[in-house]
């Protein structure tokens, strides 16, 4: 690769830009199509885009003969709202599983390394948290504090972003509540049905970390819809 | 004591008003403080002239209790000294915590607080931005 491509997908990777590139396999070059914002100017990216979607890398036939697309997306990355006992094994998993994740909560007194070792905390509110950093495609955000002051401002910015998966803690009867008040901010009863509440798969899960398996695990389905499953 | 009964409709009305709430374009003294228990955070910005209050702006994340206790301030604090905010704040403590009467003019609408002496848990909401004022007119006099 030359140079100055490595240098140009490293921009790409690092301001969280999905990126393929695009290798012709007869001539041997390569070029970046993003998928995502080229406004669909270039012949590949009706392609790149499939293949940034499924996160797939793949070979496609071309007038001009076979290209490899080599996808880059940005890592997935998790935001969890609330620093609570589903909360530490949640964010275990999510890193173990191989995402960013970063857990945000303004009671400071939860939110502490003794109690989430190695794992990126915030003590700010969410939605200041995320003025800061774009809510893109590859991020989802789980909200369980349980106090509206603290989800409710996570959930408005997560539900007017491009993020693949937002989940809210709480029963049906919570899940109606925050329903209204968020209508009440001006939510569209389509984005409010984003909301992936009661959270989590239904496992019959009843430990806090078998809670969390069951949001990794429906979290995990929305990143990669399956033509089986539908999406 | 359920939610209805911790928030009346006058309690409410104040937070509201919010009165004082936003920033001053260049305060003599700002701080900040929250509580790690609940998530409140509470900011006072003050302009001071000979230890006392001639603007004040405050911004707060947190409860409506708290929203309402600095917006009583708002109305209440301006030409107050610092030993008169930590009095008022003295007030409210005992008012809170042993049921003390609440003090006069400008503070009397302390008194719209008096349910929350039955939620310990929730003393704090109200105690914390008379501390955050007291802590930014503390640095204001240097």
């Amino acid at each position: 690769m030359r140079r100055e491509l490595l240098s140009a997908l490293r921009r790409d990777l690092a301001a969280r830009r999905a990126v393929v590139l695009a290798t012709e396999l007869g001539a041997g070059s390569s070029r970046l199509v993003h998928p995502f914002d080229d406004g669909g100017a270039d012949a590949l990216s009706g392609a790149a885009r499939e293949a940034a979607l499924r996160d797939e890398s793949r070979t496609v036939e071309t007038p001009a003969g076979p290209v490899f697309l080599r996808v880059f997306n940005p890592p997935v990355q998790v935001f969890i709202v609330g620093a609570v006992h589903v909360a530490q094994t949640l964010a275990q998993l999510v890193r173990l599983v191989g995402y960013d994740v970063l857990v945000i909560d303004p009671r400071r007194s939860f939110a502490t390394p003794e109690r989430f070792p190695g794992i990126p905390l915030s003590g700010e509110y969410p939605d200041e948290v995320f003025a800061g950093r774009r809510l893109d495609r590859r991020a989802a955000v789980v909200t369980m504090t349980h106090d509206p002051k603290i989800d409710d401002p996570a959930l408005a910015a997560a539900l007017r972003s491009e993020a693949f998966y937002v989940g809210a803690l709480g029963s049906r009867k919570t899940q109606a509540a925050r329903r209204e008040r968020l209508a009440q901010q001006g939510l569209s009863g389509a984005q409010l049905d984003r909301i992936h509440g009661p959270v989590g798969l239904d496992l019959g899960a009843v430990s806090p970390g078998e809670i969390a398996a069951s949001i990794l695990a429906e979290l995990v389905g929305c990143l990669r819809p399956s033509k089986k499953r539908g999406p | 004591m359920n939610a209805a009964d911790l928030y009346q409709d006058a309690l409410l009305r104040l937070a509201r008003e919010a009165t004082g709430a936003g920033a001053l374009e260049a305060p003599d003294a700002t701080a900040t403080l929250d509580n790690p228990l609940c998530g409140d955070r509470v900011t006072f910005e003050v302009r001071l002239r000979e230890r006392r209050v001639v603007a004040l702006a405050h911004r707060v994340r947190g409860c409506l209790l708290c929203e309402a206790a600095a917006s009583l301030l708002g109305q209440a604090a301006p030409a107050a000294t610092r030993e008169e905010v930590l009095a008022a704040g003295a007030s409210a403590a005992a008012m809170l915590k042993e049921g003390a009467p609440p003090p006069g003019a400008p503070w009397a609408k302390l008194g719209l607080f008096a349910p929350v002496q039955e939620v310990p848990s929730r003393h704090r909401c109200v105690l914390l931005p008379f501390e955050t004022l007291a802590e930014a007119l503390r640095l204001g006099e240097g």
